[in-house]
């Protein structure tokens, strides 16, 4: 990764805070059915219409965006990352557009934590940090439990130690 | 809300002197009415049958103007400890307490018909919620005292919550979470009020900063795309009709009447407008059959955009708009986003924009355009692309067909974001983007030298950092 993204300098862990891999497995999870469905649904449709070759292009095509969600998905949690100094929050992402967010916790106006039905099942939730600004795209995904819980609560606690107001 | 009708004060604190609207205000509000009353009626007088239309409508007059008398009876308004009490209704009373120090702004409006017989609207917007008031109608005077009277009080609640029994106190009203301690743009914004004695008004005049030149309001509404618009299509109906003669051209009508709405809105909204400083902040008036004014304060004012569109920019013309962070409370962030001065020559503007930045002189900083193999990214944006920062603000330029300059001091960053697509990374380029609550202002670097942005964003941010405590 190249110096563009690096980590915050000189303050404590100078390194980016992964996520869970669990993240990826639970994506993955919602990907396969999805895309197999709607594979196996046009296949079938084309089949029965009588065009068995369009139902093989179906098929093969339905197997590449796949492979392509699957390789997607495990380089997006990879890229993922976080890293708390003093004053801000860091949150690093994106594979193809790939971005660096900087939030001061004193601009924080509130925290969301949220785990859907997946996520709970492995254990997971998001945190969800908003300022005044809707352009601030400040979300974590796939955090553990336990770890979104203690995030919250640090950011709650700087951002009321270092409000800034608007 | 309803309560009964009592006046008697149930709270302790000063009880002011209650007040009445002006007994026009129902006319001002039905005068449609009045107005289909009077055509029935000549229509009626003039065919010299007088049917059943106009008894009925007589009859109706008569309960209207008895409503409207019974409202106004039963409308009052006083000031009572820290709040306004607004109470209405006839059949469904109505209390409304608004209290002074969540009060943001103070606007006085003036329909038409208000501002013929001298009347004026007050509305007031409330900070914290989606609760606003308004008085319908009062004499303009009127409207102008209260106003005046509510704002000083606000100011002086405030200064009074500033004081160091109650750090933060006032947060509250500027959305942060509660009990945080005052921070340093609290202090700033009390030092913006200087020397104003309490329990008076204040002493020092209104200074006029700038008064729109209605000649250059009228020839720059005919150099935008929608005047140039509504003349081509004129100019396409009179060819139609010279060569085809068809009633069919007419087809065309449509269009040109909505464009030419667009231009005689422009023209009725900003007709001798002024902006000057006054104690409560920048006081925005204007309007030509219809008056609006609006105050707005200094320390709300998350960024300035000064646009000039390729028409204008040969006769050295701009237009300046404000963001300003509105109501708080999470998802229903709201913002508006009032034009400074809607045409002004560039150096009048220019000043204008730093007098909203609190003097930030914002034209010294040096801008400058991103590398040249940015062109093949944004092969033409580019050439109109540039961008800098120094200790006090970060400003943009953008734009070809509207050329638009935006600044955002240090002090007002949300958070600061790198953001680069797979075709900017082939190049060696990435955005670096200033998020700002919602408005018309958004500081963007685009396709900066990627090996230096970096250290750009890390020193913007240790700037803001600083301007922050």
């Amino acid at each position: 990764m190249d110096s563009l993204f690096s980590p915050p300098e000189g303050r404590q862990g100078a390194q980016w805070r992964p996520v869970s891999p669990k993240l990826s497995t639970a994506r993955r999870l919602v990907l396969v059915p999805g895309v197999l469905l709607v594979t196996i649904v046009a296949a079938v449709v084309l089949l029965v219409s009588g065009i068995a070759v369009w139902a093989g292009v179906a098929a093969v095509l339905g197997l590449v965006v796949l492979a392509w969600g699957w390789f997607v998905i495990g380089r997006m949690t990879r890229n993922l990352g976080y890293a708390e100094s003093a004053d801000e929050l860091y949150i690093r992402r994106g594979m193809m557009w790939r971005s660096l967010t900087v939030v001061p916790y004193g601009r924080m106006q509130y925290v969301d934590v949220q785990a859907g039905p997946v996520e709970q099942v492995f254990g997971i939730a998001s945190v969800h940090l908003h300022t005044a600004a809707p352009g601030t795209s400040a979300r974590l995904p796939g955090l553990p439990r336990e770890e979104a819980a203690r995030l919250r609560d640090r950011l709650t606690e700087l951002g009321e130690t270092q409000a800034a107001g608007l | 809300m309803s309560r009964p009708d009592d006046t008697a004060p149930d709270d302790t604190g000063p009880r002011g002197e209650l007040k009445r609207l002006s007994p026009l205000s129902p006319f001002v509000r039905g005068w449609v009415f009045f107005l289909a009353l009077f055509g029935a009626t000549w229509q009626n007088l003039t065919g010299n049958d007088v049917g059943f239309v106009l008894l009925g409508l007589l009859g109706v007059t008569v309960i209207g103007i008895g409503a409207g008398f019974v409202s106004w009876l039963l409308t009052k308004y006083w000031i009572e400890g820290d709040e306004l009490r607004i109470e209405t209704g006839v059949v469904f009373r109505q209390s409304r307490r608004i209290r002074i120090d969540r009060l943001q702004a103070v606007d006085i409006a003036q329909p038409v018909v208000a501002r013929i017989l001298g009347l004026a609207e007050l509305k007031f917007d409330v900070a914290g919620g989606k609760a606003e008031g308004s008085l319908a109608f009062l004499p303009l005077a009127e409207a102008g005292r209260l106003r005046a009277t509510l704002l000083e009080r606000r100011d002086r609640y405030r200064r009074d919550q500033e004081s160091p029994a109650h750090p933060g106190a006032s947060d509250v009203t500027e959305g942060t979470p509660a009990g945080a301690p005052a921070s340093g743009q609290l202090s700033g914004a009390s030092a913006e009020l200087p020397g104003q004695a309490s329990g008076q008004l204040p002493a020092q005049p209104d200074r006029l900063l700038a008064k729109l030149d209605p000649g250059l309001l009228v020839v720059s509404s005919a150099l935008t795309p929608e005047f140039v618009a509504f003349g081509l299509g004129g100019v396409a109906l009179g060819v139609l009709l010279v060569f085809t003669g068809s009633v069919g051209s007419f087809s065309i009508l449509p269009v040109l009447v909505g464009t030419g709405a667009a231009v005689y809105n422009r023209l009725n909204r900003f007709y001798g407008f002024t902006v000057s400083d006054t104690v409560a902040g920048l006081h925005l008036e204007g309007g030509l059959l219809a008056r609006n004014a609006q105050t707005i304060v200094p320390r709300r004012i998350q960024g300035v955009v000064v646009s000039e569109p390729i028409l204008w920019r040969a006769f050295g013309w701009a237009r300046v708009e404000v963001s300003v962070a509105g109501a708080q409370g999470g998802d229903d962030e709201s913002s508006f986003s009032p034009t400074l001065i809607p045409v002004a020559p560039l150096a009048e503007a220019l000043a204008l924009a730093q007098h909203a930045l609190s003097g930030l002189d914002f034209r010294s900083v040096p801008l400058s355009p991103p590398p040249r193999r940015a062109h093949w990214c944004a092969p033409i944006g580019a050439f109109f692309a540039s961008a800098g920062l120094d200790d006090s603000t970060l400003v943009s330029r953008n734009g070809w067909l509207n050329r638009r300059t935006m600044v955002v001091p240090h002090r007002r960053v949300q958070s600061l974001r790198i953001e680069q697509g797979p075709w900017q990374r082939a190049l060696g380029v990435a955005d670096l983007e200033v998020d700002s609550p919602p408005g018309p202002v958004g500081v963007r670097f685009r396709h900066r030298d990627a090996t230096t942005l970096r250290p750009v964003l890390d020193h913007a941010d240790e700037l803001a950092r600083r301007a922050r405590q």
